[in-house]
């Protein structure tokens, strides 16, 4: 020990902790830039929308897995943070908050319910964090986000129209539309009223309140009119509640809902006297494209819901909008993710590694997803989508069509 | 017409439902003079206790009420006399305060237990039954039948047993009780044993009828304390005319008002009581 210190002058020492001083003082951009890039996923993993959060991160993971073993974007690797949302606001600001001001992640993708994304946004655009959600409410796109948010989800105004044209479809002429309050009650209602009008027919609605163990007094109020349809706009909890008191109140006419509220976790949790015949519609995944099936392959589940196929597209947006930037900020994501989604005469890609290669030979390209065209308007909405609509047949989902 | 007979028939079967708990609430009101916002953990857990013994042990419903009372009701009993009795010498508003975040604790165990998901019990969906325009289900009448043969039971144990009688002493005069030789600490106890006991069962009544999650009592933890506080905070009949007059209540409101605010009648019910009548229906201490 006494030797190691001999060996060393006073000049040598001094010299020594200049040149660390001047490490620590060096600019923490540059430490910044070195550093991995953060990207996060604020999914529900409780809640309404549990069944989906867990298969949405792993099919962000999966990318993120790939294209780090590729090398990276812009020569650094990718980290990826994950959070629960809870389905609830609350929980989902904090977890933003959390993203926002202590991982300091450059984008959030996959929040779920309309509530928590329209609780969450404001924190993103004021943070310049860029925010790719999957909730449909059409306020969301209308709030001032300044472009830092984008949605794969189709809004209701487009869903509402489905809702109406197809109970039309099927015969109904006098709807009930039954919905608890959520952000996008007001607008889909409205479409389907005037989906419902303009063939002849009329809607009506009842909000509930979605945390009561019984609604038979609503149900009553729902049936009193005599309507053909019912069109149920809940979550999962809610709409088994409700389909269980339906049931009991001898209703047989149509029932029509959203394929997240009625899935095959509700189907397990009722009688299956109680589902029988109920139609679901969601936004159908680009199902047989080819980023479709190497999602299927990637994440090893056979019908990827169509969550996690739009969080797929999102995360390889991302990633491929932050080479196009030459930068990992939210500000840059913002300005260049159409320039990778719909670039014109640009390279079709269906992933990540693809767009990452020729974005560095300068090419341009134009990203087609496994949840469609990934196409987004000026606000932020996706331009185009189909829908896939089933019917529960023997406790099971059967296709009716896509369309 | 028939909109007013189904609410009230309505109104009767969720008050009766709502008796239970209420009972249990007051309870331990009358003994130890504090509100065990706590009772809301233990209806969900006397929910989950009978949900396990009817899908896992395949018990039928009737034999679940037992199960619920004691599981509910030793737990519970054996919680808030330890748990909570550190802090009664500090007044009511501080175990009060205790019980809310014992709420907090039991909620999350059996959500950390279970998860968030809405679980039914196993048994038949029955399609209702219909008495002219009037609804009514197989399960609910079950149910009424059951919540009325367990106040019998209640208020016979008050009137006749050694325990019920000690209980009565207690809430009417602690100190003259402890004169006579009541042994206030085992009054206490069973208090609370039947307190929690019977949240426990208000749990699994409710539950039968619908489903339940983590959130089961707190859903109608509101209700209950509304419900105590209209009929006389401590007062047992007090409890169940409370409730009556609450289950009624709530659905009547809502032949005028959408039901999004059904909620909101149990506030209004306890602001107004608070300002017209502080003593409640049937006043205090009528145990």
């Amino acid at each position: 020990m006494t030797d190691f210190i001999k060996g060393l002058d006073r000049r040598t020492i001094l010299t020594g902790a200049a040149a660390l001083a001047g490490a620590a003082a060096l600019p923490r951009l540059a430490m910044a830039q070195a550093g991995p890039i953060k990207l996060a996923t604020l999914t529900p993993l409780t809640g309404a929308g549990g069944p989906y959060g867990p298969v949405m991160v792993k099919a962000v993971k999966a990318v993120v897995d790939e294209v780090n073993a590729a090398g990276g974007v812009l020569g650094r690797k990718i980290e990826l943070i994950s959070e629960d949302d809870q389905t609830n606001p609350e929980a989902g600001v904090r977890a933003a908050r959390k993203l926002i001001d202590i991982d300091k992640v450059s984008a959030i993708m996959g929040t779920w319910a309309s509530s928590v994304t329209t609780a969450v946004a404001p924190l993103c655009w004021e943070s310049k964090t860029f925010l790719a959600t999957v909730s449909g409410a059409d306020a969301i796109t209308a709030l001032p986000h300044q472009g830092y948010l984008i949605r794969t989800q189709p809004n209701t105004t487009l869903q509402g129209r489905k809702f109406g044209e197809f109970a039309l479809e099927q015969g109904a002429k006098k709807v009930v539309f039954l919905t608890p309050q959520t952000p996008f009650a007001d607008s889909q209602f409205a479409n389907i009223k005037a989906a419902m009008e303009k063939g002849g027919g009329g809607a009506e609605r009842l909000i509930y309140d979605d945390k009561k163990p019984s609604y038979r007094t609503e149900v009553d109020q729902a049936l009193a009119g005599k309507p053909d349809a019912l069109i149920f706009g809940g979550y999962t909890p809610d709409t088994t509640v409700l389909l269980k008191d339906i049931f009991r109140a001898g209703y047989t006419g149509k029932k029509i809902a959203f394929a997240y509220s009625v899935n095959a976790k509700l189907l397990e949790g009722v009688p299956a006297e109680v589902v029988e015949g109920i139609y679901t519609i969601a936004p159908s995944p680009a199902e047989g494209s080819s980023a479709h099936k190497r999602l299927v392959k990637m994440i090893g589940a056979e019908n990827p819901d169509p969550y996690t196929t739009q969080i797929y597209d999102q995360i390889n947006l991302i990633l491929m909008a932050i080479a196009a930037g030459g930068e990992a900020s939210g500000s840059a994501i913002k300005d260049n993710v159409r320039k990778v989604s719909q670039a014109e005469g640009g390279a079709k890609v269906d992933n990540a590694i693809d767009g990452l290669k020729l974005i560095a030979e300068k090419k341009a390209v134009n990203y087609d997803g496994a949840s469609g065209p990934c196409d987004f308007t000026e606000k932020g909405d996706i331009a185009d989508c189909q829908f896939r609509y089933e019917q529960v047949k023997a406790g099971k989902f059967a296709l009716v069509k896509i369309a | 017409m028939n909109q007013l007979w189904q609410a009230l028939a309505n109104g009767v079967m969720a008050g009766a439902l709502l008796a239970i708990p209420a009972i249990g609430f007051s309870a331990i009101f009358a003994v130890l003079r504090y509100p065990s916002f706590a009772i809301a953990g233990w209806v969900t857990l006397g929910a989950f206790a009978g949900w396990v013994a009817n899908t896992k042990l395949g018990l039928p419903a009737l034999a679940l009420i037992p199960v619920a009372f004691l599981a509910a009701g030793l737990v519970g009993g054996l919680i808030e006399n330890t748990a909570l009795k550190a802090l009664r010498p500090a007044g009511a508003l501080t175990v009060a305060i205790g019980s809310i975040g014992l709420n907090i604790v039991i909620e999350n165990l059996i959500r950390f237990a279970y998860g968030n998901d809405l679980r039914g019990f196993d048994l038949p969906l029955k399609p209702d039954l219909r008495f002219g325009g009037v609804r009514v289900g197989p399960q609910q009448i079950e149910n009424l039948l059951m919540a009325v043969a367990i106040m019998a039971a209640v208020f016979l144990f008050l009137k006749f047993s050694r325990f019920g009688r000690g209980m009565r002493a207690v809430a009417d005069n602690p100190d003259l009780a402890r004169l006579k030789g009541i042994d206030p600490k085992a009054i206490s106890l069973v208090a609370l044993v039947l307190g929690c006991g019977l949240a426990g069962v208000g749990g699994v009544l409710i539950g039968l009828d619908t489903s339940i999650d983590p959130l089961t009592g707190y859903r109608v933890l509101l209700s209950v304390f509304a419900a105590a506080v209209l009929g006389g905070l401590g007062s047992i009949p007090g409890a169940v005319a409370g409730a009556l007059a609450l289950g009624l209540a709530e659905e009547l409101a809502l032949l005028i008002a959408p039901p999004t605010y059904r909620t909101g009648i149990g506030f209004v019910a306890i602001l107004l009581m608070l300002t017209f009548r502080p003593r409640g229906l049937l006043g205090e201490r009528a145990v």
